[in-house]
């Protein structure tokens, strides 16, 4: 008795390996495709940052940059500032006087430039290229007044390491890899 | 017979010393307490008011009765209705509290309880920023009055038998209304012909409260002034003084909230420094009822030792006829009830 002959011949070697090698090529030009589509659409690039909410004002944002002075800056939010006379940002907790005298600011590279708006209102803006970054205004004014000063990576100046060396070190685990069409935080409200 | 010479390393012992010594450089590297700043590193940028967060023994003048956890999350402020029942703004939520702190009647509101306060007849006014909500004795709503103006943010409630006074933050006002709604007059605006500098708040914590003189007690926290004014809107006086020492009121504004004893003296409640003091009605300095010390939780989250807003910590404070204080520590989430030391 003699077998009927199959439909489909057995595969010999050659077309084995053949085939296998055309599924390996395809599955890894796929695999390239999907792990590059992503990246592609989103143009990702992503930068340093520093969440607001999180910083406690550890100090480190001054010393543990490799850039001297550091790329971390004080940043002042307009909307939410008090444009108080008695800026606990601006001044030290018992100042002797209400005025721009060295020994009455808090900051100790006088980078907080204090200007007159109308009585009892004061204007402040921060010189950067004075600003070292040590958030001792920012506590200032986050635990007294409205917290319109806070701490921000400034991208015109940050190299934007790999491992961020304050990033490592920063107490409140503050720092953050943020997209970097989205490279800052913006404090617009004070109060929920 | 020379023997070989055994290696200083064989292969497995390197291997062996070198794993170990990149588990231990992964796991140091790993540590969140070897990421932070080294314990005990002093900050040498630290804005430094450790000497104002203690106080004087011999000013402290109240003692705590006792203490309780309020029932729902999110508190913010607390009045004392003509029943003895405390009502506690807290989230969406209005709570009464009995004297030992039992939740009793709840209202669900649609928006944050900004504050509240209750008329001798125990109709029910409620402040959710922009606008007022009117309940009635068992809950029922019974009106809605909306802000008389644009950017309101209306942060202190008070009424009377015929009265409503509402201070409205985000105007820089107290708006005087009948129990209607309708608006009789504007307290506190700035005047210089009548002698009214103005109220200046940087942040949304204008409060008013009756006093037993019949004048009212605004908190210009701007200014660190508490002011009287007549129910009819002329200033009459003022005093407080900026600055972190005791008698003071700290911080860029100050004080936050106020509540009146019997007698006529002044409660008030600073955020910052978290502390509650007693004043004499000309602003002479009575007593402290509680200080920072006092108050832990809450000042290290002012502090910031504690990743979060800071912004929302601020302390509240109502009194009761008998003399005793209540302050609400919105960290804590406790309310504290404090009595003279000189009574007990």
């Amino acid at each position: 008795m003699t077998t009927p002959p199959s439909g489909n011949p057995p595969l010999n070697r050659r077309q084995f390996l053949r085939d296998g090698a055309r599924v390996a090529a395809l599955t890894g030009l796929g695999a390239l495709f999907g792990l590059a589509a992503p990246r592609v659409a989103r143009g990702q690039k992503y930068v340093w940052q520093i969440d607001p909410t999180r910083c406690v004002y550890c100090g480190q944002c001054a010393t543990a940059c490799v850039l001297k002075p550091s790329a971390v800056k004080c940043v002042q939010s307009y909307p939410i500032c008090g444009y108080c006379d008695l800026c606990t940002g601006y001044f030290v907790p018992e100042p002797n006087a209400l005025n721009t005298g060295a020994e009455n600011q808090v900051c100790p590279t006088a980078a907080i430039e204090r200007r007159f708006i109308e009585d009892p209102y004061y204007e402040y803006n921060i010189n950067e290229d004075r600003c070292i970054g040590c958030a001792k205004c920012v506590e200032g004014c986050t635990r007294f007044g409205n917290g319109s000063f806070y701490l921000q990576v400034r991208h015109d100046r940050c190299v934007n390491c790999n491992e961020c060396s304050i990033a490592r070190v920063c107490a409140g685990d503050a720092f953050r890899r943020v997209p970097a069409e989205q490279p800052y935080y913006l404090k617009t409200t004070a109060h929920a | 017979m020379k023997h070989p010479k055994p290696p200083l390393l064989n292969r497995r012992a390197f291997l062996r010393t070198g794993g170990g010594l990149a588990v231990a450089g992964w796991a140091l590297a790993e540590n969140p307490a070897a990421r932070a700043a080294a314990p005990g590193q002093k900050n040498p940028w630290a804005y430094d008011v450790s000497a104002y967060e203690t106080t004087d023994p011999a000013l402290l003048a109240y003692t705590e009765l006792r203490r309780f956890k309020v029932p729902r999350a999110e508190a913010r402020r607390l009045t004392r209705g003509p029943d003895g029942r405390l009502w506690l703004c807290a989230g969406h939520y209005l709570v009464t509290l009995d004297a030992e702190g039992r939740p009793g009647q709840e209202i669900a509101l649609s928006a944050p309880a900004r504050c509240a306060a209750v008329a001798p007849d125990g109709t029910l006014y409620v402040s959710l920023r922009t606008h007022v909500e009117v309940f009635d004795a068992s809950g029922n709503r019974r009106a809605v009055w909306e802000a008389p103006q644009a950017r309101a943010w209306l942060s202190g409630l008070l009424a009377t038998a015929d009265t409503v006074y509402a201070a409205d933050s985000g105007n820089r006002v107290v708006w005087r209304c009948d129990r209607s709604g309708r608006v009789i007059s504007r307290l506190g605006e700035k005047d210089p012909a009548r002698g009214i500098p103005g109220l200046v708040l940087p942040s949304p914590h204008l409060v008013v409260v009756g006093h037993p003189d019949g004048r009212l007690r605004l908190n210009n926290a701007g200014r660190h002034l508490v002011e009287t004014y007549t129910p009819e809107g002329e200033r009459v006086s003022a005093w407080g003084k900026p600055g972190m020492g005791i008698a003071a009121f700290c911080g860029c504004c100050n004080p936050i909230a106020l509540a009146v004893l019997p007698d006529g003296r002044v409660v008030t409640a600073e955020k910052g420094l978290p502390r509650v003091k007693v004043y004499h009605p000309d602003g002479r300095l009575d007593g402290v009822v509680a200080g920072v010390e006092h108050f832990p939780e809450n000042a290290r989250a002012s502090r910031g030792d504690t990743a979060g807003n800071t912004l929302n910590v601020s302390l509240d404070v109502a009194t009761d006829p008998d003399g005793r204080i209540y302050i609400l520590d919105p960290v804590a989430a406790e309310v504290r009830v404090m009595w003279p030391k000189a009574r007990t």
